[in-house]
C-alpha cells in the first residue's frame, strides 16, 4: 500500500496467479479492495478462498481484509531473494520514499536504511520535472539516454524543480540533458543511502521507479555496477507480503 | 537568589503576560502528556506493580515534588539545580541543600529557544532556554543556583545564556579523562565546588554529613542495581516503567525514592518467583544507547518499541537519563574528608561513559559497558538513539557499530528531534528493526 499506488498480488501454491494495482487516491482502502478484486478475478478465485492477507507499505494500517502486516523492508528482502536468489542488497525506490535492505540467502534482513525525507530521491522528483519540462512521464527515461552529459542543476529540490527548468532552458540546455541531470541527482541520493548500508552484491532494484531506464542507467553509473531488476518490479513489495502471508498460514511468525 | 537586573546578554525581554500565557499553555499540554504516557504504561501491564503508583505521582513535574521543594524553600533551604551527571549531588545534600536535575524534556519550549539560538543547536539546550524564557520548569525556577558542567558546546554556551537570569557555577570537565593530570584538575574543581556550596548555603560540609550523604547514594545504587538485575531474566517489568523509576531519582527525594524502589523490587521478585511474566519472554529484548531521553515528551521511542507490531521490550539503556545516573557507587576506602572527596572525584570522572571525552582507546569504558550488558541481560538488538544536533553521540556511532558487529549484535541508528511529527517515520524504522530481530531468532 504505497503512497501513490496500491498493488495486490495473489499467491497460490507458491505461484503468482494474479496481480493488479490502482491509484491510492483519497481512499486507499477502497482502491485496495478494487485491486484485490481484479487480482482475484485473474486468478479465478473468490475472496473467501484467501487464507491470509498480509499488508505492507506506508498505508498498511489502512488495508482492508488485513490479517497481519509486515514492514516493507522484510517484504522486499523476502521477495527479492525469492525472485533473484543471489540478491543480497535490495533497493526499493517508490513514489515518495526510497529504502534499501541488506539480507542473507534466506531473505532474512540484516540491516536496512530508509529515506522518506527527501522526495528528490524518489519518483515524485521525476514527475515534477516531467511536468516542468512538458515531457510525458514515460518519455523521461528514453529521452535521458540520448544525452551524453547532464545539465548542471543548482537546486535538486523538488520544490524548486520547475523554476530551475525554466532557467536551464533559457541557458540552451537540451531536454535530454536536463532529464539526465534529474536521474543523476536521484541516483546520487539513493546511492549515498545505500553506502550507509554497505553495497553487497548482487544488488537488486525494485519499486515503480525501477521501470525507468533513465534512473537505472544513472544508478548503475553511480554505483559502478549493474543492478538486477526482476519482472514486475513495482509488485515486489506486495509479492513479499504474500510470501510472508503464506509462511504465516503454515504457522510461522 | 533574586533575578539579576543587569542587562541581559542573550535572553530577550518578554512581557509577563506573554510569558504567563505561554507557560500556562505548555504546562497544561505537558500535564496531559504526562497523564497520557502513564495511561499507556498502565495499559501495557494490566496488573502493574502497586509500587509504581508512587512513581506515577512523582512523574508529575508540576505536582507533589514542586510543592515539597517550595515548602522547604520557605523554611530557608537552598535548592541547587544541575544540568549534567557530573554534578556532585552528595556535596549538595551534605550542605543541607536540595539537589534537583533540571534537564528540559519539553518539545514546545525548543521552538521558543529558536528565538535565541539557531535551530541546529542541540534541542535539549534550546528546550532549556525556552523553558527559562517562560518560567516553565518548576525545578529550574526554584533553583537558587545552578551547576552547569561544561561538557559539550551546547552546555558551554547554555551556561552563559542562563546566567542572564540565574546564578550559574560552571564546572570544567577535562576532555581527556584518563590521566593523573585530569583527575587532579577535576579534584580541584570538586574541592572548589565544595567551598562554593558551603559559602552559598552557609552550611559547613563536615565529615559526618558527607558520610551520610554518600551512604544515601550507596543505598540508592544498591536498590537501583537490584531493579536492573530483575530485568536480566524473563520480563517482570516493562521498560518504560523501569525507565521512569530510574529517571525520577534525579528530581525526587533520594531517601524516599530508595524506599519506594525497594517496595517495587519486592513486588517484582514475587512475580519472578511465580513466573508471572509481564510479556512473553520471546519478544525481542532491546537496549537503547545514546543521547538522553528526558521525561515527559521524549517517551516516543520506548513507546514505539513496547507498543510496536511486533512488540519489543527495553531491558536496559546506556543513557545519562537512565541507568548512568545510579550505576556506579562512590568507592570510599576510609571515611576521612580527603578520602571521601577523592572518592567523589574519581567516581564522577572515571565512571562516565559520556562521549565528551576523547581517548586513544576510543571510549572503551562505554564499549565494555555495552558488551557486558548485552551478554548479561541477553540483549538481542541495540537502538543507537541520537537527538539531531549532538555531534558527540553521532560521531561515536561508528565505534559502537564496529564493536557490536564483532559480537554479531544488530545496532540501528535512529535519530530524531524535539518534535512529535516524526513518530510515523520512527514507527516504520522501529517495527522493521523489531521484525529483523524476530527473524534472527526464528532461524
Amino acid at each position: 500500500m504505497g503512497t501513490q499506488r496500491v498493488k495486490a498480488v495473489v499467491l497460490k501454491d507458491g505461484q503468482v496467479v494474479g496481480r493488479s494495482q490502482a491509484f491510492a487516491g483519497f481512499d486507499p482502502t477502497k482502491a485496495t479492495e478494487q485491486a484485490v478484486a481484479e487480482a482475484l478475478t485473474q486468478a479465478n478465485l473468490k475472496l473467501s478462498d484467501v487464507q491470509h492477507f498480509a499488508a505492507t507499505g506506508s498505508a498498511m494500517d489502512m488495508a482492508p481484509y488485513e490479517h497481519s502486516t509486515v514492514s516493507m523492508m522484510s517484504a522486499d528482502a523476502k521477495a527479492g531473494v525469492s525472485l533473484i536468489p543471489t540478491a543480497r542488497t535490495i533497493i526499493d525506490v517508490g513514489a515518495e520514499e526510497a529504502r534499501a535492505v541488506r539480507c542473507d540467502e534466506r531473505g532474512v534482513m540484516a540491516d536496512f536504511v530508509v529515506n522518506e525525507r527527501c522526495a528528490a530521491g524518489a519518483g515524485a522528483f521525476i514527475e515534477a520535472m516531467a511536468r516542468a519540462l512538458e515531457v510525458k512521464l514515460e518519455d523521461m527515461g528514453p529521452l535521458s539516454l540520448k544525452a551524453e552529459r547532464a545539465s548542471p542543476i543548482n537546486a535538486s529540490c523538488v520544490i524548486f524543480g520547475e523554476s530551475d527548468v525554466v532557467s536551464l532552458i533559457h541557458r540552451q540546455e537540451s531536454k535530454p540533458e536536463i532529464c539526465r541531470a534529474v536521474f543523476d541527482a536521484m541516483a546520487d541520493r539513493v546511492s549515498s543511502m545505500i553506502h550507509r548500508l554497505g553495497v553487497n552484491p548482487d544488488v537488486v532494484l525494485v519499486g515503480g521507479v525501477a521501470k525507468d531506464v533513465g534512473f537505472v542507467a544513472s544508478l548503475n553509473r553511480k554505483l559502478g555496477l549493474t543492478v538486477k531488476i526482476p519482472e514486475y518490479p513495482d509488485y515486489v513489495g506486495a509479492l513479499g507480503a504474500a510470501l510472508i502471508a503464506a509462511g504465516r498460514v503454515k504457522g510461522g511468525a | 537568589m533574586k533575578e539579576t537586573t543587569v542587562e541581559r546578554k542573550y535572553l530577550p525581554e518578554m512581557q509577563q503576560k506573554e510569558m504567563d500565557e505561554l507557560r500556562n499553555t505548555v504546562k497544561v499540554a505537558s500535564e496531559k502528556i504526562i497523564a497520557d504516557n502513564i495511561a499507556r504504561m498502565k495499559k501495557a501491564d494490566p496488573h502493574r506493580p502497586d509500587a509504581m503508583k508512587y512513581f506515577d505521582d512523582i512523574a508529575n513535574l508540576f505536582g507533589k515534588r514542586q510543592q515539597e521543594i517550595e515548602a522547604e524553600k520557605a523554611k530557608g533551604k537552598k535548592v541547587i539545580g544541575y544540568m549534567c551527571l557530573f554534578a556532585p549531588t552528595e556535596l549538595i545534600t551534605a550542605a543541607d541543600a536540595i539537589p534537583v536535575r533540571v534537564n528540559s524534556g519539553w518539545y514546545d519550549t525548543s521552538k521558543l529557544g529558536d528565538r535565541v539560538v539557531p535551530v541546529e543547536v542541540c534541542p535539549v539546550i534550546r528546550s532549556t532556554i525556552g523553558a527559562k524564557m517562560i518560567q516553565l520548569s518548576p525545578f529550574l525556577e526554584q533553583s537558587d543556583a545552578l551547576i552547569s558542567v561544561l561538557t559539550c558546546d551546547g552546555m558551554t554556551k547554555l551556561s552563559e545564556i542562563l546566567s542572564d537570569q540565574k546564578t550559574i557555577w560552571g564546572m570544567n570537565v577535562p576532555r581527556v579523562k584518563d590521566s593523573t593530570h585530569s583527575l587532579r584538575f577535576w579534584s580541584d574543581e570538586i574541592k572548589q565546588m565544595k567551598t562554593q556550596i558551603e559559602t552559598f548555603t552557609g552550611n559547613k560540609i563536615d565529615r559526618k554529613k558527607l558520610k551520610e550523604s554518600i551512604e544515601v547514594s550507596h543505598r540508592a545504587t544498591k536498590v537501583f542495581r537490584r531493579l536492573q538485575e530483575l530485568r536480566k531474566g524473563n520480563p517482570v517489568i516493562m521498560g518504560r516503567d523501569a525507565m521512569l523509576v530510574n529517571q525520577a531519582y534525579s528530581w525526587d527525594d533520594k531517601v524516599r525514592w530508595t524506599e519506594n524502589a525497594e517496595k517495587l523490587c519486592n513486588e517484582l521478585e514475587a512475580r519472578a518467583a511465580k513466573k508471572d511474566w509481564v510479556v512473553s519472554p520471546d519478544i525481542p529484548r532491546v537496549m537503547v544507547t545514546g543521547t538522553p531521553m528526558f521525561w515527559p515528551d521524549n517517551w516516543k521511542l520506548p513507546t514505539l518499541v513496547e507498543e510496536g507490531n511486533p512488540q519489543g521490550i527495553i531491558v536496559a539503556d546506556e543513557q545519562c537519563s537512565g541507568e548512568r545516573i545510579l550505576n556506579d557507587p562512590i568507592g570510599v576506602d576510609e571515611w576521612s574528608m580527603d578520602d571521601m572527596l577523592n572518592a567523589i572525584s574519581e567516581r564522577y570522572l572515571m565512571a562516565s561513559t559520556c562521549p565528551c571525552f576523547t581517548s586513544k582507546d576510543g571510549n572503551e569504558d562505554r564499549i565494555n559497558w555495552l558488551i557486558t550488558k548485552i551478554k548479561d541481560w541477553n540483549i538481542q538488538g541495540v537502538i543507537y538513539y541520537v537527538i539531531r544536533g549532538c555531534m558527540l553521540y553521532a560521531m561515536e556511532y561508528s565505534r559502537v557499530k564496529k564493536a557490536l558487529d564483532k559480537i554479531n549484535v544488530p545496532v540501528y541508528y535512529l535519530d530524531t528531534e524535539y518534535t512529535r511529527e516524526d513518530v510515523g517515520q520512527m514507527k516504520t524504522r522501529v517495527e522493521a528493526f523489531l521484525e529483523m530481530l524476530n527473524a534472527r531468532v526464528d532461524f
